[in-house]
């Protein structure tokens, strides 16, 4: 992120015209239905959608609210999932904004925030104490991964040490599409929650030593699996003025691949439904919506269903912004909710690209008691390989 | 300040406690609505009740503790109708869902919660739609669109809002539910018309600002969702060629389901802002051009009115401008593009909506365009037809949102507007506290509104000083 500056981002906080239609418009011909996944499942205050936020960003920055962790609420209480400045029709972008004002506000005592951030300086990601975990699940894949190369595949945190079939899937995936590829000997965290928490000093430091690290590995080009990974390297690193080599996510990889039916896939035995949950940094963050979708349905005897918002509309996980660490319940009540829309339209599997969106819908889906299979695409397509 | 603690919890006992706020930055959120350059209040509580009962039970203890209640539902009302009163509370209405259609009866009934959007959804899947489109249908409450007797997208054919209200169940500043229309009987199969036991109780809660009552449920008119449109605009070299074409349309039963008409100058700055944007080709307009999208649900129909506009519009003088992309993109994209017209410049705006006789229409023009003159205000107002024979107007006056003094401007410059218009002849049609000392000479009819108030709300609980200060 480039240096804010604070009469800009006033200026274009003050486009916000209170319309409020970023609570919970429907608009069938393009998709809405709803656009805040944070009103429709708390109270609904205003302060739980970006009308309020706004105001309330406003409010503290000009000292009209006192800087308190109560009253920041409605900052930190949003996914940033980014549905709102989608409808919104003001010359700004609401959700960008307000995680600037995070960035702004950062001196606002959090307590959540300054521990992940710490954890992640101290241990390379917001997890876990012994980082060599994030390597853990070479042990399993059954072959050598070289820590140099021209490919590199930068695991993420979440995948890495909390659901590690992705990684292993991933990797498979990539050995049957003869792609050769590194995992980092010690690989720091990108970063993403500290960006999108307003620790931006931290987070410039730490895209520092990422870049650096990917640099001495010689890639070329970087494949990721986690869409905070991909949009914090390949969109917010450049901005803080690092270089980076190219960067992908698996599924844009595997489009070509699966286009090419270079994957041998087997057929699942009986007719399967499966819809697709966009994760919000794939998709309205860098516009990757027909990859997954078509590394779906590349599955043979896949049937692909579309929940009732989807693309550029579909409503959030409830994971992102830093939202599941603010408010882990609040978080599940919208992972459910979009478990919900998966049940509404019958599938059987609520399909994903992103671990943090796996593990959150996951949550959701044990909280309303449901059996559908929560599962990353990666998985889907290694259980699949001949 | 936030509200005595032991009144909080009376509240909190009628509707739950999470559904109840105090907390300071939750009631600054609610100090402000869509309007602009108008002194935010901020409340004293915020309820959100989910039901009548619990609307009902809020008055009570709202009636007895003497605390002014401002409703609130989409907080999307330009002219300060929402503001909360000093002291008070709001109550928020939109957890009041629901939607209820009786096909046979030509009718839906809604909760005040929802929305146009979500309503247009359930109805098109019947193959059904409420004509009446307000241009911020995505976040505006059907409720709230009685509540200040709208106008919008349709109203050229079906008129305002208030033509389309069937019944209303209300709850009474006191407390008492009561419906009316045709299901104040309670064994009405639905609702199915408005003139019922007597005089139009019905109207006297459409247009009243939430100053009589809380609306908890709409019934209104459904009409089958049209298929058949035509598209074309048309350019006349005088205003009143143009004013003759508006009134022809109507006198020749011609569906313009909505009729614009535009000048000279605000063509060319919607032009400017939206061509690219919404893909209008240049064209060639007129002194003023009127943009008609005709919508009927046979094409027969269609044909033959499209035909006859054809028709009107030569026989007076005008140009067949045979351009669609406009009034398409005013039709189709009813519930996105005139926000997006409306934000596209990046200024904040104040507007005073009212209505004028098509042949009074060019009056509120020319009083707008002196007035941005006099100030060096920007700025535009354009006009659709909305209904039997008036014009809505609206008026949008431009300003810098940092800018004090130029917001100071407006203010100003709209009480001077607002004199003018009223005396041209306009009507507001909801009498929104911005118009309170532009009226002269209906202290009759001032007064016998007042005593209505007073005899409905003796304690003056309910959104006091909105309806035309009383
Ligand atoms: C971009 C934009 C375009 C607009 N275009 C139009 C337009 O084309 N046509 C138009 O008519 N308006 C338009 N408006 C104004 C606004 O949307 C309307 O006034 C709308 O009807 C307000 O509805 P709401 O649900 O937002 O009500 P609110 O703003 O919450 O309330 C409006 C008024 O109604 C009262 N009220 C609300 N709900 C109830 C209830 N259930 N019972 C009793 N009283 C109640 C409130 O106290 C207040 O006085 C526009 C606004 C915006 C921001
Ligand atoms: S953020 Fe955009 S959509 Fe939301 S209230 Fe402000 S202007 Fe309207
Ligand atoms: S970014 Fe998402 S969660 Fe945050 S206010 Fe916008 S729509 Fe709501």
């Amino acid at each position: 992120m480039a240096e804010i500056d604070l009469d800009e981002l006033i200026e274009n906080l003050l486009q916000c015209r209170r319309c409020g239609i970023c609570r919970n418009a429907v608009y069938e011909e393009r998709g809405f239905d709803g656009v805040c996944p944070v009103w429709k499942n708390s109270p609904g205050f205003e302060t739980s959608f970006m009308r309020g936020r706004i105001q309330v960003a406003l409010a503290l920055l000009e000292g009209v609210l006192e800087k308190t962790p109560e009253n920041s609420e409605a900052l930190f209480s949003c996914t940033l999932c980014g549905n709102c400045t989608e409808i919104c029709a003001a010359e700004f972008n609401p959700a960008d904004c307000l995680e600037e004002v995070r960035a702004v506000l950062n001196d606002i005592p959090n307590d959540v925030r300054d521990a992940i951030a710490e954890k992640i300086i101290q241990f390379d990601n917001p997890y876990e104490k012994n980082r060599s975990l994030k390597r853990e699940w070479i042990k399993e894949v059954g072959f050598e991964i070289p820590t140099s190369g021209e490919v590199l595949y930068f695991t993420g945190c979440t995948a890495g040490m909390k659901l590690p079939t992705v990684v292993i899937s991933a990797a498979r995936i990539l050995k049957a599409a003869n792609i050769e590829f590194a995992v980092l000997e010690e690989e720091p965290c990108c970063g993403s929650v500290m960006l999108r928490t307003g620790k931006t000093d931290e987070a410039r430091l730490n895209a520092q030593r990422v870049v650096s690290a990917i640099q001495k590995s010689g890639a070329k080009k970087v494949i990721v699996t986690c869409a905070g990974c991909l949009k914090t390297l390949r969109e917010d690193f450049p901005k803080l003025g690092l270089e980076i080599p190219e960067v992908l996510h698996i599924t844009e990889i595997l489009q070509e691949t699966a286009a090419c039916k270079k994957l041998k896939l087997k057929p699942v035995t009986k007719r399967l439904k499966v819809t697709y949950h966009d994760p919000c940094h794939l998709s309205r963050a860098m516009g990757v919506y027909d990859a997954p979708r078509e590394v779906i349905m590349s599955i043979p005897n896949i049937e692909f269903v579309e929940m009732e918002t989807s693309r550029e509309t579909a409503m959030c996980c409830g994971a992102g912004g830093g939202l599941r660490s603010y408010d882990p319940e609040l978080a599940k009540k919208i992972a459910a909710d979009r478990v919900m829309s998966a049940h509404e339209v019958g599938a059987e599997i609520i399909a994903t690209a992103c671990p943090f969106c796996e593990s959150n819908l996951r949550l959701g889906a044990e909280q309303i008691n449901s059996s559908i299979r929560v599962a990353d695409i990666v998985d889907l397509i290694a259980e699949r390989l001949m | 300040m936030a509200i005595d603690k032991k009144i909080a919890k009376e509240f909190e006992n009628a509707v739950g406690a999470e559904y109840v706020s105090t907390r300071p930055d939750v009631l600054l959120t609610y100090s402000q609505t869509a309007s602009m350059a108008v002194e935010p209040v901020i409340p004293s509580a915020v309820i959100r009740p989910a039901n009548a009962k619990e609307v009902s039970q809020i008055l009570k203890l709202a009636n007895k503790h003497r605390i002014p209640v401002t409703p609130r539902s989409g907080g999307s009302s330009l002219q300060g109708e929402a503001i909360p009163k000093p002291g008070g509370i709001v109550v928020d209405l939109l957890r009041l869902g629901g939607i209820t259609l009786y096909e046979n009866l030509r009718s839906v009934t809604v909760g005040a919660g929802v929305t146009y959007g979500e309503l247009d959804k359930f109805l098109a899947k019947h193959g059904l739609f409420l004509p009446v489109y307000p241009e911020s249908s995505l976040v505006c409450t059907v409720a709230g669109n009685v509540a200040v007797n709208g106008a919008g997208v349709g109203s050229s054919l079906y008129g305002c809002t208030g033509e389309m209200v069937l019944g209303l169940e209300v709850v009474l500043p006191d407390g008492t539910i009561i419906q009316t229309g045709s299901e104040a009987n309670p064994n009405s199969p639905g609702p199915f018309i408005r003139y019922a036991f007597g005089p139009d109780l019905t109207g006297l809660f459409i247009g009243s600002l939430g100053s009589f009552g809380i609306i908890t449920k709409v019934s209104v008119k459904t009409f089958k969702r049209m298929k058949y449109f035509d598209y074309n605009m048309y350019g006349f070299d005088t205003v009143e060629l143009a004013e003759q074409f508006l009134i022809e349309i109507k006198q020749n039963d011609i569906n313009g389901l909505f009729t614009s008409i535009y000048s000279g100058e605000v063509l060319d700055l919607f032009m400017d802002m939206l061509s690219e944007e919404l893909g209008f080709p240049p064209f060639e307009h007129a002194e003023r051009t009127v943009s008609m999208t005709i919508g009927r649900v046979r094409e027969d129909m269609l044909e033959s009115d499209a035909k006859l506009a054809r028709e009107i519009c030569e026989r007076l003088g005008g140009r067949v401008l045979n351009v669609r992309e406009m009034p398409q993109q005013e039709w189709e994209g009813r519930f996105w593009n005139f926000v997006r017209a409306s934000y596209i410049h990046g200024w904040h705006w104040r507007t005073l909506y009212h209505h004028q006789t098509p042949t009074n229409s060019h009056k509120s023009v020319d009083i707008i365009m002196d007035a941005m003159d006099k100030y060096r205000f920007l700025g535009h107002t354009a006009g659709f037809q909305s209904g039997h024979s008036s014009m809505n107007l609206y008026p949008h006056l431009y300003f810098d949102p940092q800018d004090k003094d130029e917001e100071e401007k407006v203010v100003k410059a709209h009480q001077e507007i607002a004199k003018a218009l009223f005396k041209s002849g306009a009507v507001p049609f909801k009498l929104a506290e911005f118009w309170k000392d532009a009226i002269e000479d209906m202290d009759e009819y001032m007064d016998f509104l007042k005593h209505i108030k007073n005899s409905i709300d003796p304690n003056n609980i309910m959104n006091p000083g909105v309806l035309g200060g009383i």
